[in-house]
């Protein structure tokens, strides 16, 4: 997972914006909305987690039922590949600062699919992984224990392993045309979004995102059509 | 959406529009997707769209040894894993002619209970939660959670258990367990009443899924609904009574049935066989001190074990409906071919598809769960 270190975000000189960004990260370690991918079995221990036994919500803890809005995605279990395809939609939908856990074992090395033909094996070759939470599957509390080390990271100023998406975005676009074939390609523009976050690096642009450009055919605006016309023309 | 093929399409003009449920969060608990056209709030037709959690079982187990399967087949159906490993037994038992001692099957069948009640309280829950009430899924799950903690307690763990083998159960069960289990059962027992009053009676739940998703006995027997779904119907078969496996024909119970087929008649018959379960349990508990015994035959040494030449075809009742497994052996020390014939499947593709057509947007999601399909094991 730590390949490639990131450094601990600079600190800025003025002593007042440092307060401000400590108190940022305090608020959001104490506010994390997660989305649930339901990728497989591991979701089963997450309702016990939820609910009344083990409760996460007295750490703040929701979950979201949009990527928008959501800063989490949890990842429970293996992911197939015509699931792993959805969760790279779904994460680079999500707003920054945004965080991946994976739980379960198969995230992180494949489990007990190892050999399987339909499941992507390591997850953090396609996304920047956070927190891994091993086991097969782990335990509600392991589940908890692994939300509240991300919430120490996070109010460390550690846990920005996002950026690391944009900064080497080729690497990771290089194991999704791997798996999904060089035509792969997802609505979000991550290099125009680098660049908007000034978070464009060496990495950002390179093989692979070449020849992504090469067949990109540029998003088509919706044509939304009024009631009337419908009533119109029909 | 399609990451594929997600490029704007421009249609003709038109009041249809279409609609994803999920994989992300669809009524089912999993990942699993189901596309409807809606005109207005009527679905004008669906579209079942699994695939997510395909893991390739059946070939995955061609390539392992007969007992490391066992570890395996439990994660084809994560809420009601049991059955799956005592499925997988018996068929094997059934080719190898193995004997099984008889304090293993009562013990095979006090675990296929509770699982079967840990399972249907997490349906209740969610069916709920489908309908916008979210306090009975929070009882559900904490009330499951007391028979999970009895499974840790007999096995190590709280959802997979891998506590069935071929030739019996791993081990015999602790000091003092059935005394416990028995007061877990008295307080579930006691917990009905107020499930009552929360769910079964509450007029927001009645009137939301009364009359809704119909089925009636002749298609449901056509589209292959079985186990709880089909006694909604008012046929009351169970593959425990009418087919019986283990211990079950010594066992005293009742199939309960419902006639109307519809969301309602799904839950109320899952409520009463949780009593079933409970009376089965309790049977099973007086018993058990009577039956010595060892818990397990005597098999081959696990790791070189070359299960002889047959094959079988054995079902047990899950609490999703019946269960089969097709074991293929040629001999070797893997298993030559290995099918699971799930209830899922079905319920979660025709027959969904089929209900939720005409029905009503808002009534999908509650479909989808009263029909209590297990998407891990539709996809396998
Ligand atoms: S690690 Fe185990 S419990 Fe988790 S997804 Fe894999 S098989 Fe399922």
């Amino acid at each position: 997972m730590n390949d490639f270190p990131l450094p601990v975000r600079a600190e800025r000189s003025n002593p007042l914006a440092r307060v401000f960004d400590e108190l940022i990260d305090f608020c959001r370690a104490r506010s994390m909305f997660m989305l649930h991918y339901c990728t497989g079995c591991g979701a089963i221990e997450l309702p016990p987690a939820m609910t009344s036994r083990f409760d996460m919500e007295r750490l703040g803890i929701q979950p979201m039922v949009t990527p928008r809005q959501a800063d989490i995605l949890l990842i429970t279990g293996y992911v197939s590949i015509k699931t792993l395809k959805r969760v790279i939609l779904t994460y680079e939908q999500m707003g920054s600062p945004k965080y991946v856990i994976g739980i379960c074992s198969c995230t992180v090395n494949g489990g007990m699919y190892w050999q399987s033909y339909a499941t992507a094996k390591k997850l953090n070759e396609y996304l920047p992984v956070d927190v891994y939470i091993a086991g097969c599957m782990p335990r509600p509390e392991a589940v908890i224990e692994g939300l509240r080390k991300l919430m120490g990271e996070i109010k460390a100023g550690r846990a920005n392993s996002w950026e690391r998406y944009f900064r080497e975005y080729d690497r990771y676009l290089a194991a999704q045309q791997n798996l999904f074939g060089p035509n792969w390609q997802t609505p979000t523009d991550i290099i125009g979004e680098a660049r908007d976050y000034q978070l464009y690096g060496p990495g950002t642009e390179g093989r692979h995102t070449e020849l992504l450009q090469q067949h990109q055919v540029p998003l088509q605006p919706l044509r939304m059509t009024l009631h009337s016309d419908v009533e119109k023309s029909s | 959406m399609r990451p594929e093929n997600y490029q704007a399409q421009s249609h003709p003009p038109s009041h249809e529009y279409e609609l994803n449920f999920g994989p992300n969060h669809p009524g089912i608990e999993g990942n699993y997707a189901l596309q409807v056209r809606l005109h207005g709030d009527t679905v004008v037709s669906a579209h079942a769209d699994g695939g997510y959690l395909h893991r390739g079982f059946e070939k995955l187990m061609e390539g392992r040894l007969w007992i490391q399967n066992i570890a395996l087949v439990p994660r084809i159906c994560v809420p009601d894993p049991v059955p799956m490993e005592v499925c997988y037994s018996l068929a094997i038992e059934d080719i190898s002619g193995l004997q099984v001692p008889e304090r293993a099957k009562w013990l095979r069948v006090l675990q296929l209970e509770l699982s079967r009640i840990a399972a249907h309280l997490f349906y209740f829950g969610g069916h709920a939660a489908t309908t916008g009430m979210y306090s009975p899924s929070f009882w559900g799950v904490a009330d499951r959670d007391l028979i999970l903690d009895r499974f840790e307690e007999l096995s190590g763990g709280r959802v997979y258990h891998i506590f069935n083998i071929p030739g019996g159960v791993r081990r015999d069960i602790p000091e003092g367990f059935l005394g416990r289990v028995s007061a877990l059962l008295d307080y579930l027992e006691a917990r009905l009443p107020e499930y009552d009053d929360l769910l079964f009676r509450n007029q927001v739940f009645v009137r939301r899924s009364k009359g809704v998703g119909v089925i009636d006995q002749q298609q449901a027997l056509a589209w292959g609904v079985t186990g709880p779904n089909l006694r909604a119907t008012g046929l009351g078969f169970d593959v425990r009574r009418d087919d019986p496996y283990l211990i079950y024909n010594q066992l005293d119970f009742e199939i309960p049935t419902e006639d109307s087929g519809c969301c309602w008649a799904r839950t109320l018959v899952r409520r009463s066989e949780l009593q079933q379960s409970i009376r089965i349990c309790r049977q099973v508990i007086a018993a058990l001190p009577d039956i010595g015994g060892p818990v397990r035959a005597p098999i081959p040494n696990p790791l070189a074990w070359n299960v002889p030449v047959g094959e079988s075809y054995t079902r047990v009742e899950s609490s999703k409906g019946e269960l089969a497994y097709y074991v293929l052996s040629t001999g070797g020390e893997k298993p030559y071919r290995v099918h699971v014939r799930g209830p899922s499947a079905m319920h979660a593709v025709q027959v969904l598809e089929k209900m939720v057509t005409g029905g009503r947007l808002e009534d999908v999601a509650q479909i989808m769960f009263s029909l209590d399909a297990c998407p891990p094991e539709v996809d396998r």
